[in-house]
């Protein structure tokens, strides 16, 4: 086992200790990221690596980023380095600018090793949609499994043991999913929490940015060092940061936890079932008290229906800069529609375009009441619904997936219950803008499984205890593919 | 039949402020294409909009003279539609909840009298870049990408071209007035969107709408309705249907010109901008932006009249910005604002039309042309001062060196000539002294006029007024 | 709203400027009535109108506007490095009529 396959605390400490260098940690995340072979990155950024490896300096020993290579999906700005969120409309697009988190995390001298894949401009949730074809699930060697998405290649960097972090963006759970999938930590704060300056938009009121991580106590030093109001996002919260690291040990007894029993009902795999039941058990023995709570099907069932319309409402109208004309191919034609059109028709997957035809067909006057403003509505339904149970309880709680991670030949039924609420359910965290954090339950046929807590909003700190808790009753913290753990469930 | 006009119009105002309005880039004029953008005004990914405080000020400073109830609450949606010159693909307005809404404005219509034209809404957006257009193919200039605006709407309250005119003078005085906006129509900086319809008297129904768009002057929006108003009746009699269209004003032949048939309403499939999370403006916020906005053209108008100003004079000195801002340093020492202002009208104006220039470049500081003018209240003939006033136009010197350098002195009166005069007068015009007796103010005009066709100038005026006040008092 | 057409669907994703293929359609138009039904369903939820439409995930208001303060402007060269058609330091298209 290399040092870079720890979390960033121990890698930190190596560092510190001088078992390792920077130049050594960054270099073999370097090599790892050219072996890998699951489609992860848009851009190996080796130039700017070793750049940056080079202005490093001392090590810096209250600084747990200083050296610490990481990823950032392909749909954050990053000044002169092409950035095209997968996605050909942006073939060659070099940003002017950096995104928040980026400048951020320079700023701290972790140091950016790769641009990963992701679903073409964020939109999907299977890791096939980029124009790099599919990205494959590196805990499937035999290339048969999706990783999830939207953020695949962050999803496929952290647990494959390229980097310790990388940073995806969540709209539905395309952070959080994948996070299940491939046994990662997968946090996404709650909206505001993280700037999104630089973040390219899919559905603004939807958007988060969120990270992997393969620990708690990572996933609280990042949210640290990322969260914070920042002046180029007038959507950024001015609550204060507060010292999330703090909160990793602390006891969670006397927490509620609500389980959402629509969701565990639709699931009809034994062993996420039995897992998931025997955490419970071990919940509560760290003293949690853990109900079993009616949400509501309807409501929850609804949600992928309402989900689609939002975000593909929003989509339409930020994605309608992608003309060819200002950034992107210029594939000309006779009149200005002409250009358009052309660099859009081609620019565009058929999935994007079902996508945004979708989206603006919603957003039609006359569609307006009956799909847009409904699916709004809804959205207000249940986050009051959501609301009500947090009144009571800390956390709602459910498996993150009803499965393991998905074949790539699989066909799941889009109208079952199991598909629309167990698969969906997720996006309450972002109809609510509420932290949402997904960690590693168990194994199936050696494929993770993962749950997910979700709290109130801008209860981060409660939100990284639990999960850390949970840590002790999976045994799964620090996973990756090359280091495995046992699990205890 | 006879048909009444329902006139409504649409403007939008450029505001001057530093910035954009959702951009830091500089809101500057320029004339190098593409040196006054930022991130945003190019769409490019990630950017996000930043309202920007001095327009909301303005806004509320706008909405205040309109008498609008202000939305306190203010909030952005997106308009979306492709164009060439919408970097975005979407625009951000204010649709569902302006900033301001119900208002109106007193303007004069053709009889004279004040009428009320109520004002539906008020919003804040951005303007689109600049199109230029060659033979085959055409160039886009982002520096205008962004640049705040706001939209005033009207209701259909307007009834013909002078009533319209007078509205869109008003609200050009307005904007200049709070410096929200140069105002300059020829220059785009206000442009004006003229709807109109005509319906029989008595009718409470719309008749089908034209829209006359590009109108560059008061003048062209007087002539251009009025004309319009001609067209659509003819039509109407005759029994041919309106269109809906719009149209635009040809200046040469003074008549409005089909552009294009409107087909079906486009589509902009609004809804609330998600990068925007409302903004609550505080009580004092709106209170100061108010409080805090320089005089009006209105207020400025009543206070010249108190100052002692004709109508006629006030309205030419604040006909623009500059003048009124040189009258109003000239007159602030001065012992007659009347005096300054006569000597701004004629002895200025004159010199910045014969050379052609504007009131930056007028070489005397309004301070000495008070000075000026308070001389002539000291005794001075007027004649003099004007004297003096042309010798400080090229003479960079205090006042009262150039009176000494001119060799000019205050003719000392002869009380004793004036009284003999003012007596000879008297006594030769028994009928002229009973009509004054009588209540005829008049008289007194012809027995002073008498005088000084005689004398010369010889007396000043003032004292000579004086004079036969008290002996015709005697007699 | 007005029965899903092959037809209505092509003009939507015109006037979003693309095109896509006839079977992508076809695609589409069954998506479409998933997802009206479902959207249809949704209508049927109790009390659902009485909800005012959600834009932001929670009640949140800010006080503060940014400060009218211009900052420099991209250089001229930078701001069009990413356009694909230029002319004289302006973006070029093909001549804009109506």
């Amino acid at each position: 086992m290399h040092i870079l396959d720890l979390t960033i605390l121990e890698i930190h400490q190596a560092l510190v200790e001088k078992r390792i260098t920077a130049k050594e940690l960054v270099l073999e995340s370097l090599r790892r990221a050219k072996e890998n072979k699951d489609n992860a990155f848009e851009m190996i950024t080796e130039e700017e690596a070793l750049r940056q490896l080079s202005e490093l300096g001392e090590v810096e020993e209250d600084n747990p980023l200083w050296g610490i290579p990481f990823c950032l999906k392909d749909n954050f700005s990053t000044k002169g380095m092409e950035t095209t969120a997968s996605s050909n409309v942006l073939n060659g697009y070099t940003p002017l600018y950096d995104a928040t988190v980026y400048q951020k995390l320079r700023e701290k001298k972790a140091i950016l090793v790769g641009k990963t894949t992701l679903d073409e401009l964020a939109m999907g949730g299977s890791g096939t949609t980029g124009h790099k074809g599919k990205t494959y699930n590196p805990w499937d060697s035999s290339h048969t499994r999706q990783v999830g998405g939207s953020s695949c290649g962050s999803a496929v960097a952290v647990s494959s043991g390229i980097v310790p972090f990388a940073l995806g963006s969540d709209t539905g759970d395309s952070v959080r999913k994948p996070a299940s999938l491939a046994g990662l930590v997968g946090m996404k704060p709650s909206w505001g929490r993280i700037s999104r300056y630089g973040l390219f938009p899919f559905a603004p009121s939807l958007d988060h940015v969120a990270y992997f991580t393969r620990s708690a106590a990572d996933s609280a030093i990042l949210l640290s060092v990322l969260s914070g109001r920042d002046e180029h996002d007038a959507t950024s919260s001015f609550k204060p940061v507060e010292d999330y690291p703090s909160y990793i040990g602390k006891p969670i007894a006397g927490m509620k936890i609500a389980v959402l029993n629509d969701v565990v009902n639709t699931i009809s795999d034994k062993v996420v079932l039995d897992k998931f039941n025997k955490s419970l058990t071990e919940l509560e023995k760290l003293g949690a008290k853990v109900d079993r709570v009616d949400f509501s099907p309807e409501l929850l069932g609804a949600i992928y229906a309402a989900y689609m319309v939002i975000s593909c409402a929003e989509a339409t109208s930020n994605d309608a800069n992608l003309d060819g004309i200002k950034f992107g191919p210029y594939l000309g034609g006779n009149t200005y529609q002409e250009v358009m059109s052309n660099a859009r028709t081609a620019g565009f997957s058929e999935l994007i375009k079902r996508r945004f035809v979708i989206g603006s067909f919603s957003l039609m006057a006359e569609n307006q009441d009956v799909l847009f403003r409904r699916a709004q509505r809804l959205r207000a339904k249940i986050v009051e619904r959501a609301n009500q149970v947090f009144e009571e309880y800390d956390f709602i709680f459910a498996p993150a997936a009803p499965s393991i991670a998905p074949l790539f030949s699989g066909n799941s039924d889009r109208l079952s219950d199991e598909y629309l609420i167990a698969d969906n359910h997720l996006a309450l965290g972002n109809f609510g803008g509420f932290p949402s954090l997904t960690l590693p339950l168990g194994f199936e046929d050696g494929m993770p499984l993962g749950v997910n807590f979700t709290g109130r909003p801008f209860e981060e700190g409660k939100l990284l205890a639990m999960a850390e808790a949970f840590e002790s009753v999976s045994g799964l913290s620090g996973l990756s593919v090359i280091n495995r753990k046992g699990e205890k469930l | 039949m006879n048909f009444e006009a329902v006139i409504g119009l649409e403007i939008h105002v450029e505001m001057k402020t530093a910035s954009k309005m959702f951009s830091s880039a500089p809101n500057s004029f320029s004339t190098q294409p593409n040196t006054q953008v930022a991130l945003l005004d190019m769409a490019y990914p990630g950017t996000m909009p930043l309202v920007n405080k001095q327009a909301v000020i303005n806004a509320i400073r706008v909405c205040h003279a309109l008498h609008m109830d202000i939305d306190q609450l203010v909030r952005f949606d997106r308009k979306n539609y492709f164009y060439a010159d919408l970097p975005k693909g979407f625009q951000i307005t204010q649709q569902f909840h302006p900033i301001g809404s119900e208002g109106y404005l007193d303007v004069e219509g053709k009889d004279g009298k004040l009428k009320r034209i109520r004002i539906e809404r008020l919003h804040m957006e951005e303007d689109t870049c600049k199109q230029l257009h060659f033979p085959d193919y055409s160039l886009l200039d982002y520096n205008r990408a962004g640049v705040p605006l706001v939209e005033i709407v009207s209701r259909p309250d307007i009834r013909d071209g002078t009533e319209a005119m007078h509205y869109v003078e008003n609200i050009r005085n307005i904007v200049v007035y709070s410096l929200v906006s140069d105002g300059k129509m020829e220059e785009g900086s206000l442009r004006c969107d003229v709807n109109i319809s005509l319906r029989p008297y008595g009718s409470d129904k719309f008749g089908t709408k034209v829209e006359i768009k590009n109108l560059n002057s008061l003048k062209n929006i007087e002539e251009a309705i009025d004309y319009e108003i001609k067209r659509q009746n003819a039509l109407l009699l005759s029994g041919t249907p309106i269109n809906q269209e719009t149209r635009r004003f040809d200046e040469a032949s003074k008549k409005t010109i089909l552009m294009r048939v409107k087909t079906s309403a486009v589509d902009y499939k609004y809804f609330p901008e998600p990068n925007i999370v409302p903004i609550r403006l505080s009580d004092s916020f709106v209170e100061d932006a108010i409080s805090s906005c320089p005089e009006l053209y209105e207020q400025k108008k009543e206070r010249y009249l108190s100052m002692g100003l004709s109508k006629t004079d006030a309205e030419i000195i604040l006909s623009d910005l500059d003048s009124a801002s040189y009258f109003e340093k000239a007159a602030k020492d001065a012992k007659s604002a009347k005096t300054v202002a006569n000597f701004l009208i004629v002895e200025v104006n004159g010199y910045l039309n014969k050379n052609a220039v504007g009131l930056s470049e007028f070489p005397l500081p309004p301070e000495k042309l008070g000075e000026i003018a308070s001389l002539q209240e000291d005794g001075y003939t007027h004649k003099q001062c004007v004297d003096i006033f042309n010798y400080l136009l090229n003479n960079d010197v205090p006042v009262e060196q150039a009176r000494k350098s001119l060799g000019i002195e205050k003719q000392v009166e002869d009380l004793s000539l004036m009284l003999k005069a003012v007596t000879e007068i008297l006594d030769a015009n028994p009928q002229s002294v009973a009509d004054f007796k009588a209540g005829k103010d008049r008289a007194k005009g012809f027995l002073i006029g008498q005088i000084m066709k005689q004398y010369k100038g010889k007396f000043n005026p003032a004292s000579l007024n004086k004079m036969m006040e008290e002996e015709l008092g005697k007699r | 709203m007005e029965k899903i057409t092959l037809e209505l669907l092509k003009d939507a994703a015109h006037r979003m400027m693309f095109d896509m293929s006839e079977s992508e359609y076809e695609t589409l138009l069954g998506e479409f009535a998933t997802l009206t039904k479902q959207m249809e369903a949704i209508g049927k939820i109790g009390g659902l109108d009485e909800y005012e439409p959600m834009t932001f995930p929670f009640d949140v208001t800010v006080d503060c506007l940014r400060e009218d303060v211009p900052e420099k402007p991209l250089d001229k060269e930078e701001a069009l490095a990413n356009a694909g058609s230029k002319l004289d330091g302006q973006i070029k298209l093909p001549k804009v009529v109506g």
